[in-house]
């Protein structure tokens, strides 16, 4: 297996420097700024920031159990979940990430598409 | 070789060889919040209060948070002996309310005496507790650590509790538990230019960062934007003004809803205006790039600003927001 993206990407540098693109942009969002729009915008930062680390295959612990737990409350549609992924792509563009590794991210965070999604 | 030793809360909790904190107090029972378990979601933080956090275990941390010994435990795996608490653990002291003074349009300025070994940067703030029947209210410290009192700014509503009582306070002893919060000033970096905006009392916190600006010999600019309904209520005006000849690059802004034409305009180096203050804040600073703010006060203003700031190009690593609870006159 080639190395994950996370390291060709740069390892913590580039999750912290795509993290703040990325908040920025589903907090702008009027879909899914509500959901993001927390009281505590440095943990709310924080958790982007495990999430895009999870995406680029980087250190991260979560289990399908975490995500199902931390999101069934919302209540989230097949909408919200595109809206995410639209601007994980839209992050990666702006940062000049080529597109095949901007694809690897994005069939990561589908995989989870299941944990999240109320159905 | 012998194991480790780790000081949770008064307990001694060995740990394995390359445990992380987090697992050695999970293993034991204790409580204490995880989620990615990487050092990357900050649920688990924890202050250390005794010996030397690593480094890995602050990666990502605010400075202000660094400074309070604050770490992420996941990926804290300490080689000596450490002493640490939950976050909002602090000690409680004792202080004898020395001098109280009207500061404004119902704001009053509240000195305590600076109890032994107690440690703060000015802008933290504390829990004042009355010690005969425990009532609490949060107070922003307006005063350096190297002044002999503690300065309260105490807002002062119809029927305060509190507010009533520290006014004929004079002698009287309050328990004091802090201190909290990082609004408080930068000392190594005396060129950024600062961004304060505070409404009502969420001034004092603002008066502290200031005061501790032009100790150190700040040399950015700094604005100052203060919300109040009127203009009586943009209080310590000559005061801050005054430390204008210590902050060349100091600008004062009053922000009111309502006031009289003559007391509105440029006066002294204030500034004041029939606007609100998020208004006046963002006409003049449509973006942000090195910029640190502290913004403190109401909770919807403060929630609000910190967000659009956010969007303004500032990190949230360098946006302090000390959130007052809503006045009530309980």
């Amino acid at each position: 297996m080639s190395a994950s993206i996370y390291s060709r990407l740069g390892g913590d540098a580039a999750v912290d420097a795509a993290v703040d693109v990325f908040y920025r942009k589903v907090l702008a969002d009027p879909r899914i700024s509500d959901f993001f729009d927390d009281v505590d915008m440095d943990r709310q930062r924080a958790k982007q920031k495990a999430f895009l680390s999870f995406a680029f295959g980087g250190p991260n612990a979560y289990t399908g159990k975490d995500m199902r737990a931390a999101h069934a409350r919302m209540k989230l549609s097949e909408l919200h979940f595109n809206a995410v992924m639209e601007h994980l792509g839209a992050t990666l563009t702006e940062l000049g990430v080529p597109a095949d590794l901007i694809a690897e991210a994005a069939a990561i965070a589908l995989s989870v598409k299941g944990d999240i999604i109320s159905s | 070789m012998s194991r480790t030793n780790l000081l949770f809360e008064g307990t001694s909790y060995p740990l394995e060889s390359g445990e992380s904190v987090l697992d050695c107090l999970l293993r034991h029972g204790q409580a204490v919040n995880s989620l990615c378990r990487s050092g990357a979601c900050q649920s688990c933080m924890l202050k250390a209060t005794a010996g030397a956090v690593p480094a890995a275990a602050q990666v990502g941390l605010k400075d202000a948070w660094k400074k309070q010994g604050c770490f992420l435990a996941c990926v804290c795996r300490p080689q000596e002996a450490l002493s640490v608490e939950r976050c909002e653990v602090a000690g409680t002291h004792s202080a004898t309310v020395t001098r109280v003074r009207s500061l404004g349009a119902n704001v009053l300025g509240v000195w305590l005496s600076r109890p032994a070994g107690f440690e703060f940067h000015a802008g933290q703030f504390v829990q004042l507790a009355r010690p005969s029947d425990g009532l609490k209210r949060a107070y922003s410290i307006a005063s350096l650590p190297s002044e002999s009192e503690l300065e309260l700014h105490v807002a002062v509503l119809p029927n305060g509790q509190m507010s009533g009582w520290l006014s004929t306070a004079i002698g009287e002893e309050v328990s004091v538990c802090g201190p909290f919060g990082e609004c408080f000033y930068q000392e190594d970096e005396a060129d950024r230019p600062l961004v304060l905006a505070g409404t009502g009392t969420g001034l004092s916190p603002l008066v502290g960062v200031l005061r501790a600006a032009a100790r150190h010999g700040h040399r950015g600019r700094i604005s100052l934007f203060h919300g109040s309904p009127k203009p009586s209520g943009i209080y310590l005006r000559s005061e801050l003004a005054a430390l204008g000849e210590q902050l060349p690059g100091l600008e004062l802004f009053g922000s009111v809803l309502s006031g009289e034409e003559s007391e509105l305009g440029t006066q002294e180096r204030w500034q004041i205006e029939q606007a609100p203050l998020d208004q006046m804040l963002l006409s003049r600073y449509p973006k942000f790039d090195a910029h640190r703010l502290f913004l403190c006060g109401h909770p919807t203003l403060v929630q609000a600003l910190r967000k659009r700031a956010y969007l303004a190009g500032a990190p949230l690593a360098r946006i302090h927001c000390d959130a007052f609870a809503p006045p009530h006159s309980t």
